[in-house]
C-alpha cells in the first residue's frame, strides 16, 4: 500500500490533467487509498471541477487473451474515462454482428484506475519476492536492464534469455505480448543476438503436440458459424458461453445459428457450465480425464452395430483396423483390435468398461454412440480443458478420432474433432527479425530449465527451430546449452500465478543465484510482479494507440483502431517507448525502431496490411470510424484433403489422417518416461496417467479438482476489479452430495488441499458439478497468509503440478487430486 | 440478530408507551370510585415515564434513516403509506400525551376535558399499534403479513405496558411509604391494580404461549417459500434465541405467579413486590426485545 | 412516450455472464454493493450415484434471470414510501426522488424483487431509471445495449406481450399477481413455474 501513498504525496509532480485525476480520485477513494474507486464506485469529478468541459468518445478495445476480442467506445471528459459504450455498428446477423464487448470489458475502467496500477519503475530492494522496493527513475531502469543483458548474453550466451509466455495483450500488435516470440522484446532481443524462444501454450500444450501427429499439423475445426449446416453437436468440454463471451463472438454464433438450425447440441462436461446450461439440449457429465474412454466404449457400439463410416476410415484413415495398418506396426495395434480387446491389454472396452471410467452409465453411452453415429452432419469438437490433463494428448485425438469414425471431417456442418476455428483478416503482425538461437523450450518446462537447463535435448522436449512441428522432432541432435538467467515477463502473469504448483516455483525463484534476473513490464502490481527485480509500469492500450487483430466470431473479420483515449497515468510508458529507450543504450536504437514511433509503426501495418485486404481503410479513415467489419467465408476444416486425398496429402509420414500414429510409435520405443503412469500411446487411448480417478493416492486426496476458465476475469487480468468480484466471486465449485459428507454448507469457507499446496475459499455448494469432482476458477490472485503458507485468494496453481506429459512436455493443470474440508 | 436494532427500540418503545397509556386508563376507568387525589398521587408518576419513553423510541427509529435530517418528509404519503401514518400516530400520541402530561401536572382545566383528552390519547395510542402492525404486513413478507402481527403488538403493548405501569407504580408507592406520606387509600390502589396488571399479564404470556404453535402452523402450511424460510431461521438459524424467549416467558409466568401469591400473603408480601414486579418487568421485557430481534431477523420477503 | 415501458427478458439467450450489470454500474457509476440489475441463479435436481457401476445420473436444471425494476402497476414499493419519494411517472418509469428521500429502506423492505437499493454514502434510495436520459437521447438502456447474447430489450408492455405473451412468473421471481411487473419473459426450456419450489437460488450473495 506504501507505493500508493506515495504517489498521493508527489501529485505537485505530475502534469495537470493527471493531477486532475489525482485529484479526483482522492475524492472519491478518501482515506481508502488512491486508487480505491472500485470501492466506492467511479464517482465523476468532484463538483470543484470548473465547467464540465464535452465528453468525446475514442474507439479503444480490450486486448487481454480470452480469444474474443471487442472494441469499447471510451467516453472521455476532462482526460478520464468516464463510461464504456459498446460497439454501435453492425447488427445481429453472424457475419455481420454489433460486437458487444463482455462482462469484463465492460469493466475496463476499473482496471485502468485500479487500486494496483504501477506508477513508477520500481527496483527491488529486499530479497525476491519480500515486497521491499525502491522507486527509481526510468533512466536508471533502462541502464539496468541494458548491463545485465550484456553481462548475461556475455556469460551465459544468448539461449540463457528467456521472454515468458505473457498474453495479457494479445489482441495488439505493436504492443503484442504473445506468442513472446512475436513481441516487441523479441525484436529487440534479436537485434542482440536472439532468445531462448518456446513453442506450443498453456492454452492447449498437448492438442498442439498431438495433432501434429493425427492430421500432420495443427487444422482447426469448422468455424462456429457452420454449425447452421449441422444437425448435431457435440461439444467435449468445450465452452464458449464462458470462455468466447463476446457478444460478437463465439457466445452470440452459436446461440444464433442453433436458432435458425434447430439442431441439438450434446454437452460433455463435468459441470453444468453455462454452455451446458443454455445452448445443451442434453448435459453428459463425465468425470475429468477420461474422454478418450468415452470415444472408446462409443467405438465399441459403432464397430459393433456396423456404424462406423468404413469407406472414409478405408480412404483417408491409417490404423483405425488391422487392414489399414502402416508397414512396421506390431499386430493387433490398431484402434479396432484396442477397442475389441484384442490388443496388448486384452480388455474390451464396451460401454460398461467406459462407464466405469466415465462415470456415465453404458445405456447413455450406447444411446449417444448410436445418435452420433446416425445424426449427420454432425460436428464433434472440444475445448482445449480436456487436453490440459495429465493424459492431454491422447485426451485431444479421441474426438478427432470420434469425428473419423463418423466420416465428418472436410464437410460443411461437420468437423475434424479439435476446437473450431473461426474466419480471419489477414493482417500484418509487427515484424520481429530473425531469432538465430535453435534450442526452442516447451512452454511449460520453463522451471526446469531454470533449474537444469543446459544439456535438455529432445527427450526433455527441446525442439529445433527450424521446423517446429512434432513430427520433425522425434528425434534431432539439438541441445539446450544455458539455463535460464534472464526472464522477460511482459503481458504475463505465467512467472507465478499462472505456471503450475505456485509453491515450487516460488522456491526456485527465490535462489537468486539461479535465475539472476526477472523484469516484469505490467500495469498492475501482479503475483508475477511481486517476484520481480525490477518492475516497469506499462501505458494501458487505453493510452496508447495500435491497430487491434480481431478475435475468434465465427465468419466476421475485423479489425480495430485503438487510439490513445487518455495520457498515460503517471510515470507509466508504452511497452515500444520503453524498448527504444533500452535498445539505445544497446547501440542497436536504429535497427530496432527502422526510424518509427509506434504512431508510424501503426500506418505502416495498416498500409502493409491493405495490400491483401484492400478494402481495409487507412490509418486516418479507421481512427475516425473505428472499426472495420467484413464478412469472410465459413472455415471449413480440412475440405481439401477430403476433396482430394491423393493431392493434398497431410504433413504425417503417411500423408493420411493417423489414428495409430508411427512417429509416436517410434518415440514410445525411444524416449524416456520421467513422470509415473506417462506413456507415448501411437492410438488415442484412454489411459489413466497422473492423478486421474482410480489413482491408489485417491485414498488420500479423494476429489478430482479442475480449474476452468472464470467469467470473473481472463486468466488474472481484471481479477483485481471490485465490480466483478462481486458479480463473481471466487469460491470452490463442489456438489451437494460431496459438501453434505463433509457438512459443509453453501457460503462456508472451505479448505482445499493436496502435497502441493492449500488454499480457502467460500463454497458454491451446487448440483451443477458432479459428485467426485471440484473446481476452483483459474486465475485468483495468489495471496498467502503467511509466505508458502494457505492462499487466501483461491489461486488454484497452489494445487497443481508441474509434472510435464508424456510427449508433449506439456500442462496437466487440470489433473489435481485434492480433499476438501471445513476451514 | 442485531437486524434493525433501532426499530426494534423503536417498536418496542412505542407499543410499551401506548400500552401503558391504556393500562393507565384503564386503571382511572375501573377505580372511578378511588377519590380524584388519590389517584392521581398512585398514577401521575408513572404517566410521566411515558412520553421521555416514546420519544426515546422516536429518537431511536430515525438512527435506521439514510437522510435523518428530511425524517419530517416522512409525513407526505398520509392516506396512503401506513409507515407516514405510523409516524403521524405516533407524532400525535407524543403531542397529544405530552399535553395531557402537562395538564394533568399542573392540574390545568377542567377534570372531564383531561378524561376526554386522555381518552383521546390513549385510542390515538392503540391506533399507533395498529399501524406499526399494519407496516409491517407486508403482503411480500408472509411471516408478517398475518393477524398474528396485529394481535402480537397488542398483546407487547398491554404486557409491556402493564408490566412497567406496575413497576411504576409500585416504586412510587415505596418512595412514599419511605417518606411516610403512604395513605392506606392509596395502598389498597395500588395493590388492586397490581393484582390486575399481574393477572392480565399472565393472561397476555398465556396468549403469547398458545399463539406460537399456531403461528409456526401458519409459517409451516403457507404455500409461499419464503414463510418455511422464516420459520427455519426461527426454529434453526435462531433456534437459541427462541428457546431464550420462551424461557423468559415461562420465567416471566413464574415472576408473576410469585408476586401474586406473596401479595395474597398481606403484609409479608409487600416488601418483595417492588422486586417482584421489576424482576417482573424485566423479564418480560427481555424476552419481548428477543422476540422483536426474532421478528426483524425471520423477515424473509418472497421473490427475489 | 410509451404508455408504460416494460423490460423483455429472453431467459433462453441468458448466459449469466452480468454485463447487463456491469454496464448499468458503469452507466450510473454505482458502487460495490449497489445493483440496479441483478441476476439471479436458480437450480436444482438431484444425484443419484450408483455404487455398483461406478455411475451418475442427475435430472439437474438450472437457468439465470436478469432483472432490475419492473416499473410494476401495482408498485408496493410507491405504497410503502412514506415519503412520496417513490413514484410512478412518465412512461410509467417508477423513480425516487433524491431530494425527498428520507433512507428509510422500507421500500426495499417491500419490493420482492428487490430493485430499490440502498446507497450508503449518499444516504438515499436509488434504483433503477430505466435510463430515461439515454431514452430521452434516443439510446436504448445501458443494459440492454450491453448483453452480448442479446437477452434483453425493452419497450411498450401492451407491444411486447402482444410479441413474446405475458409471462413473468418464473422461479425465483415472485408471482406476477404480486406487483404487477412490467415484465415479459421467454422461458428457458426448464424453467420453473414461480412458487413451484423445485430448485433454490444458487447465488444468494450476488442478488
Ligand atoms: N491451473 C491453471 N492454470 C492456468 C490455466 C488453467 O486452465 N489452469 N490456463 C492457462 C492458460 S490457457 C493461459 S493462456 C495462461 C494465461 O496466463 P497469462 O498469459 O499470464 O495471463 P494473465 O494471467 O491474464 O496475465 C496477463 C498479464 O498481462 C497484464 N496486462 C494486461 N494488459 C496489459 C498491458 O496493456 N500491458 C502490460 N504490460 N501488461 C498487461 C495483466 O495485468 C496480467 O498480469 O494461464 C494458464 N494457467
Ligand atoms: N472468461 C474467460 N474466458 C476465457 C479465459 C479466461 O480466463 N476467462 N481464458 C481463455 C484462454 S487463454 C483459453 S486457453 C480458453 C480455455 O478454454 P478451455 O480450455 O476450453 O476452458 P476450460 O475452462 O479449461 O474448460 C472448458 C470446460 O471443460 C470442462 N472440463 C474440464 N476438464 C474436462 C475433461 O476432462 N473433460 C471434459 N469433457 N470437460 C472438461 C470444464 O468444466 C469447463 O467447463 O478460454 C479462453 N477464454
Ligand atoms: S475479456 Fe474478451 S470478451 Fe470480454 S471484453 Fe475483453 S475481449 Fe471482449
Ligand atoms: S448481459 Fe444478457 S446474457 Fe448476460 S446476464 Fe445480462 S441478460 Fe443474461
Ligand atoms: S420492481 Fe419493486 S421497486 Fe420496482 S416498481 Fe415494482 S415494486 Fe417498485
Ligand atoms: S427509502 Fe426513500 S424511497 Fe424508499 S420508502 Fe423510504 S423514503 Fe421512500
Ligand atoms: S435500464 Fe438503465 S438503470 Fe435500469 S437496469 Fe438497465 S442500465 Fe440500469
Ligand atoms: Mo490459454
Amino acid at each position: 500500500m506504501s507505493d500508493q501513498r506515495t504517489v498521493l504525496e508527489r501529485v505537485g509532480e505530475v502534469p495537470l490533467s493527471r493531477r486532475r485525476f489525482v485529484q479526483w480520485s482522492a475524492a472519491a477513494g478518501g482515506a481508502a487509498g488512491l486508487m480505491g474507486l472500485g470501492g466506492v464506485g467511479l464517482q465523476q469529478a468532484s463538483a470543484a471541477d470548473p465547467a464540465p468541459s464535452a465528453e468525446k468518445i475514442v474507439w479503444s478495445a480490450c486486448t487481454v487473451n480470452c480469444g474474443s476480442r471487442c472494441p469499447l467506445r471510451l467516453v472521455v471528459k476532462d482526460g478520464q474515462i468516464v463510461r464504456v459504450d459498446p460497439d454501435d455498428t453492425g447488427d445481429d446477423a453472424v457475419g455481420t454482428q454489433q460486437i458487444r464487448a463482455c462482462v469484463r470489458g465492460r469493466s475496463i475502467r476499473q482496471r485502468i484506475y485500479s487500486a494496483e496500477r504501477l506508477k513508477k519503475p520500481l527496483k527491488r530492494t529486499g530479497k525476491r519476492g519480500e515486497g521491499k522496493w525502491a522507486e527509481i527513475g526510468w533512466d536508471e531502469a533502462y541502464t539496468i536492464i541494458a548491463d545485465k543483458l550484456k553481462d548475461t548474453i556475455a556469460k551465459y550466451g544468448n539461449e540463457s534469455v528467456f521472454i515468458q509466455y505473457g498474453t495479457g495483450v494479445i489482441g495488439a500488435t505493436v504492443a503484442r505480448s504473445w506468442p513472446p516470440g512475436g513481441s516487441a522484446i523479441a525484436r529487440l532481443m534479436n537485434c542482440l543476438g536472439g532468445f531462448l524462444d518456446q513453442y506450443n501454450d498453456y492454452s492447449c500444450g498437448q492438442i498442439e503436440a498431438a495433432v501434429d501427429f493425427h492430421y500432420g499439423a495443427w487444422q482447426g475445426s469448422n468455424s462456429n458459424d457452420d454449425l447452421v449446416n449441422s444437425r448435431l453437436v457435440v461439444m467435449f468440454g468445450n465452452n464458449p458461453h464462458e470462455t468466447r463471451m463476446s457478444g460478437g463472438g463465439e457466445v452470440f454464433v452459436t446461440q444464433t445459428v442453433k436458432r435458425t438450425a434447430g439442431h441439438k447440441v450434446i454437452v460433455i462436461d463435468p459441470r453444468l457450465s453455462d454452455t451446458a446450461m443454455n445452448l445443451a439440449d442434453e448435459w453428459v457429465p463425465i468425470r475429468p480425464g477420461t474422454d478418450a474412454a468415452l470415444v472408446a466404449g462409443m467405438a465399441h457400439v459403432m464397430i459393433k452395430e456396423n456404424l462406423v463410416d468404413q469407406a472414409f476410415l478405408d480412404t483417408y484413415c491409417s490404423g483405425f483396423d488391422e487392414a489399414h495398418l502402416p508397414a512396421g506396426a506390431p499386430p493387433n495395434s490398431s484402434y479396432k483390435s484396442y477397442v475389441l480387446g484384442l490388443g496388448p491389454d486384452g480388455v474390451e472396452k464396451t460401454p460398461q468398461w467406459a462407464a466405469k471410467i466415465t462415470g456415465i452409465p453404458a445405456a447413455t453411452i450406447t444411446r449417444l454412440a448410436r445418435e452420433i453415429a446416425t445424426t449427420k452432419p454432425c460436428s464433434v469438437n472440444q475445448g482445449w480443458s480436456i487436453q490440459r490433463h495429465s493424459n492431454g494428448e491422447n485426451q485431444a485425438r479421441a474426438p478427432m478420432l470420434l469425428a473419423n469414425m463418423i466420416g465428418q471431417v472436410g464437410i460443411s456442418g461437420g468437423g475434424n474433432g479439435e476446437r473450431e476455428s473461426s474466419a480471419a483478416l489477414p493482417m500484418v503482425s509487427f515484424p520481429v527479425l530473425k531469432n538465430p538461437v535453435q534450442p526452442v523450450l516447451p512452454f511449460y518446462a520453463w522451471t526446469d530449465a531454470i533449474v537444469a537447463g543446459k544439456g535438455m535435448d529432445y527427450r526433455k522436449g527441446i525442439r529445433n527451430a527450424a521446423n517446429l512441428n512434432s513430427n520433425a522432432n522425434v528425434k534431432h541432435d539439438v541441445v539446450l546449452g544455458a539455463d535460464i538467467k534472464f526472464i522477460w515477463n511482459y503481458g504475463s502473469n505465467a512467472t507465478v500465478n499462472q505456471h503450475g504448483d505456485i509453491n515450487k516455483t516460488l522456491e526456485i525463484l527465490s535462489d537468486e543465484s539461479k535465475c539472476e534476473m526477472i523484469v516484469v513490464i505490467d500495469n498492475q502490481m501482479t503475483v508475477s510482479a511481486r517476484w520481480a527485480d525490477l518492475v516497469l509500469p506499462d501505458a494501458t492500450t487505453a493510452e496508447q494507440v495500435d491497430v487491434i487483430a480481431q478475435g475468434s466470431a465465427g465468419n466476421l473479420g475485423y479489425t480495430i483502431l485503438a487510439d490513445k483515449a487518455i495520457e498515460p497515468l503517471f510515470d507509466s510508458v508504452p511497452v515500444y517507448e520503453q524498448l527504444t529507450n533500452i535498445a539505445e543504450r544497446l547501440g542497436v536504437k536504429e535497427q530496432f525502431t527502422e526510424g518509427r514511433t509506434q504512431e508510424e509503426w501503426v500506418r505502416w501495418l495498416l498500409d502493409e496490411s491493405r495490400k491483401a485486404i484492400p478494402d481495409l481503410p487507412t490509418f486516418d479513415q479507421l481512427r475516425t470510424q473505428g472499426i472495420f467489419k467484413k464478412k469472410l467465408d465459413s472455415y471449413i476444416s480440412m475440405k481439401k484433403f477430403r476433396d482430394d486425398p491423393v493431392t493434398n496429402k497431410l504433413g504425417t509420414p503417411s500423408g493420411k489422417i493417423e489414428i495409430w500414429s508411427s512417429n509416436l510409435y517410434l518415440m514410445s520405443q525411444d524416449w524416456p518416461m520421467d513422470v509415473e503412469g506417462n506413456a507415448i500411446d501411437p492410438l488415442p487411448i484412454y489411459r489413466q496417467t497422473r492423478e486421474m480417478p482410480g489413482d491408489p493416492l485417491q485414498a488420500k486426496y479423494p476429489l478430482q479438482c479442475i480449474g476452468h476458465h472464470y467469467k470473473q476475469r481472463t486468466h488474472s487480468s481484471y481479477g483485481n476489479s471490485p465490480w466483478l468480484k462481486e458479480a463473481h466471486p471466487q469460491h470452490v465449485w463442489i456438489n451437494t452430495l460431496d459438501a453434505q459428507a463433509r457438512g459443509i454448507a453453501q457460503g462456508d469457507a472451505i479448505m482445499v488441499f493436496n502435497d502441493r499446496g492449500k488454499l480457502v475459499l467460500p463454497a458454491y455448494v451446487t448440483p451443477r458439478i458432479m459428485p467426485g469432482v471440484v473446481s476452483v476458477p483459474q486465475g485468483a490472485w495468489y495471496k498467502p497468509d503467511t509466505p508458502g503458507g494457505v492462499d487466501r485468494a483461491g489461486a488454484v496453481n497452489v494445487l497443481t503440478s508441474q509434472k510435464l506429459t508424456s510427449y508433449a512436455k506439456g500442462n496437466g493443470q487440470h489433473s489435481n487430486l485434492v480433499q476438501v474440508q471445513k476451514a | 440478530m442485531l437486524h434493525e436494532l433501532p426499530l426494534v427500540i423503536f417498536t418496542i418503545a412505542a407499543q410499551m408507551s401506548a400500552g401503558s397509556f391504556i393500562v393507565l386508563g384503564l386503571i382511572h376507568l375501573l377505580g372511578a370510585k378511588v377519590p380524584q387525589e388519590t389517584m392521581d398521587r398512585v398514577t401521575d408518576p408513572a404517566l410521566y415515564a411515558v412520553g421521555p419513553l416514546l420519544v426515546l423510541g422516536m429518537a431511536a427509529s430515525t438512527l435506521h434513516l439514510g437522510s435523518p435530517l428530511r425524517a419530517a418528509n416522512s409525513l407526505l404519503h398520509l392516506g396512503g403509506s401506513w409507515l407516514s401514518a405510523e409516524i403521524f400516530a405516533g407524532s400525535a400520541f407524543a403531542g397529544l400525551g405530552a399535553v395531557f402530561a402537562f395538564l394533568q401536572w399542573k392540574k390545568l382545566g377542567p377534570h372531564v376535558l383531561r378524561q376526554v383528552l386522555a381518552v383521546l390519547t390513549a385510542a390515538v395510542g392503540a391506533f399507533l399499534v395498529f399501524a406499526i402492525s399494519q407496516v409491517y404486513s407486508l403482503r411480500t413478507v408472509p411471516a408478517w403479513a398475518t393477524y398474528f402481527t396485529p394481535v402480537r403488538f397488542f398483546i407487547t403493548a398491554l404486557l409491556l405496558g402493564g408490566l412497567a405501569v406496575g413497576a411504576a407504580l409500585v416504586i412510587a408507592a415505596q418512595r412514599r411509604e419511605a417518606k411516610g406520606v403512604e395513605t392506606p387509600e392509596a395502598a389498597a390502589l395500588v395493590g388492586r391494580s397490581v393484582r390486575g396488571i399481574a393477572l392480565g399479564g399472565l393472561f397476555g404470556l398465556g396468549a403469547k404461549y398458545i399463539g406460537q404453535p399456531a403461528y409456526i402452523g401458519y409459517l409451516g402450511t403457507h404455500p409461499e417459500q419464503a414463510a418455511r424460510e422464516s420459520l427455519d431461521l426461527l426454529v434453526n438459524t435462531y433456534g437459541v434465541y427462541s428457546a431464550a424467549q420462551n424461557i423468559l416467558t415461562f420465567a416471566g409466568i413464574a415472576a408473576l405467579f410469585f408476586m401474586l401469591y406473596r401479595m395474597a400473603d398481606g403484609n409479608a408480601g409487600k416488601r418483595l413486590m417492588p422486586t417482584a414486579a421489576i424482576v417482573a418487568f424485566v423479564l418480560v421485557l427481555a424476552g419481548e426485545v428477543i422476540g422483536r430481534m426474532l421478528f426483524y431477523a425471520s423477515m424473509v420477503r418472497i421473490g427475489v | 412516450m410509451a404508455k408504460q415501458l416494460a423490460f423483455y427478458f429472453d431467459q433462453t439467450k441468458c448466459t449469466g455472464c452480468k454485463a447487463c450489470v456491469i454496464a448499468c454500474k458503469d452507466k450510473h457509476d454505482l458502487p460495490v454493493g449497489v445493483r440496479w440489475r441483478r441476476v439471479a441463479e436458480y437450480s436444482g435436481g438431484l444425484w443419484l450415484v450408483d455404487e455398483r457401476t461406478g455411475t451418475m445420473t442427475q435430472d439437474v436444471f438450472s437457468y439465470y434471470t436478469s432483472y432490475s425494476c419492473n416499473h410494476c402497476d401495482d408498485p408496493i414499493c410507491v405504497e410503502a414510501c412514506p415519503s412520496t419519494a417513490m413514484r410512478k411517472g412518465e412512461n410509467g418509469i417508477v423513480k425516487v426522488e433524491p431530494e425527498i428521500c428520507i433512507g428509510c429502506k422500507y421500500c426495499a423492505m417491500a419490493c420482492p424483487y428487490s430493485a430499490p437499493q440502498f446507497n450508503e454514502a449518499k444516504g438515499v434510495m436509488t434504483k433503477c431509471d430505466f435510463c430515461s436520459d439515454r431514452l430521452a437521447a434516443g439510446q436504448t438502456p445501458a443494459c440492454v445495449a450491453a448483453c452480448p447474447s442479446r437477452a434483453l430489450d425493452f419497450g411498450e408492455v401492451a407491444e411486447l406481450r402482444a410479441k413474446y405473451g405475458a409471462m413473468a412468473s418464473i422461479e425465483p421471481l415472485p408471482a406476477a399477481s404480486v406487483t404487477k411487473p412490467n415484465l415479459v419473459i421467454s422461458p428457458h426450456h426448464r424453467a420453473q413455474v414461480s412458487g413451484t419450489g423445485t430448485g433454490r437460488i444458487g447465488n444468494p450473495k450476488e442478488i
